[in-house]
């Protein structure tokens, strides 16, 4: 590959004369080439490494502690149950209030939840304290729950909780989904 | 005044010395990159808009199966995991071999449970390798071993970071039992693997 120039100018049969050679080797594709291999060994690098999402779970009560006063006044708060088949209902009534026409489905997209937590959020009594409740049911997979907490990084909402769903909102919801033959987003 | 010559200056660069600059942090990059390991399991992780990428740190990393199976990965570290594997076997009333011992330093990752881990690290190492288990690292309300793992690790060096990769598909409750067997031992930080977003969804 490298390009070693010789000039040769001696005469045959005169005298001869030690050769003015150049020993200087044409570096320039074997720059390129390193260089090259530079690139890639540098895009390799930063790309293999996976994205991450930070999540801190709230300690579990000790014994002997009584828990904080979590309750939250319903019009500052949203209630997310993460269903099955990808599909989000929200609602933000309470164990009384809640039925079949109360629990509104949403879907995942911007379209959907993302107004949804938005417009809660602006008739919210104290914008400050709002808090959105997920509570993943049984039947939600792993997707459904990464895909709510990127919900909760956009709209900025950063007083969230997971917990699980009460009974009460399940037996709404297994009314709902078991009853519901198609699934149609009633925002 | 005299004809001043026009001199034949070189146009050649010598180009020694960039060629040396450009060898030196190949070399460089050649040996700090890392390939990715084959996966035991295919997981496809879930997308997010978070563009943090996994820092580097003495990670041990939970992977989940679509079928709802654990699997451990030990820090990297040969001595840190000989430590790991021996308190675990306190636990577990076992004892390993030093070859058992050396084969386990040298795991992808750890998919049986505390009874078969003997068998398995036994193996040759191509069946290893290849080897999945039917049931992974038991986690349930009884069972408890993938936190006894991520606990004993701890153990050995509270500094270690954990990442989950979970798929798109596993089961939440699955993911809710280990959350919850975290939350048991007190481990509440860790990261969540996720993949970039990718179009269709422009914020």
């Amino acid at each position: 590959m490298a390009e070693v120039q010789v000039q040769e100018k001696g005469e045959k049969g005169g005298k001869v004369r030690s050769k003015k050679q150049s020993t200087r080797v044409d570096m320039t594709p074997m720059v390129d080439l390193g260089f090259l291999l530079i690139t890639f060994f540098m895009f390799t690098t930063t790309f293999s490494k996976p994205n991450v999402m930070d999540l801190g779970l709230p300690a579990k009560p000790k014994e002997n502690q009584k828990s904080p006063d979590t309750e939250i006044k319903l019009s500052n708060s949203i209630s997310l149950l993460l269903g099955k088949d990808n599909r989000i209902f929200w609602h933000q009534q309470d164990n009384t209030s809640l039925t079949d026409a109360t629990l509104n489905e949403t879907t995942f997209d911007r379209e959907g939840i993302r107004n949804v937590i938005k417009q809660a959020k602006a008739n919210a009594a104290d914008v400050t304290k709002f808090t959105v409740i997920i509570k993943p049911t049984d039947d939600a997979v792993y997707k459904n729950f990464v895909d709510i907490l990127d919900e909760m990084a956009i709209t900025k909402s950063e007083m969230y909780g997971v917990t699980d769903p009460k009974t009460w909102e399940l037996a709404v919801y297994y009314k709902k989904v078991g009853g519901a033959a198609a699934p149609a987003a009633t925002n | 005044m005299a004809r001043v010559k026009p001199k034949r200056h070189p146009v050649v660069v010598d180009m020694t010395a960039m060629c040396d600059v450009a060898w030196l942090l190949l070399t460089f990059f050649i040996l700090t990159t890392q390939f990715k390991k084959p996966d035991v399991e295919q997981i496809k992780p879930p997308s997010s808009i978070s563009e943090k990428l996994l820092p580097d740190a003495s990670l041990m990393t939970i992977d989940a199966t679509p079928d709802g199976k654990f699997y451990f990965t030990p820090v990297e570290n040969g001595t840190e995991r000989m430590q790991v594997l021996d308190n675990m076997a306190q636990k577990y009333n076992l004892t390993f071999t030093d070859q058992e011992k050396v084969a386990f330093t040298k795991v992808q990752a750890v998919g049986v449970p505390m009874s078969q881990l003997k068998s398995f690290l036994n193996l040759p190492d191509e069946e290893r390798k290849a080897y999945k288990s039917p049931t992974g690292i038991p986690m349930d309300s009884t069972k408890k071993e993938l936190v006894d793992w991520v606990q004993q690790s701890l153990a050995v060096n509270p500094d270690y970071k954990l990442a989950i990769k979970g798929d798109v598909t596993t089961k939440y409750p699955r993911v809710k039992a280990l959350f919850e067997g975290l939350r048991d031992i007190d481990f509440l930080k860790f990261w969540l693997i996720t993949s970039q977003e990718v179009g269709g969804n422009p914020e």
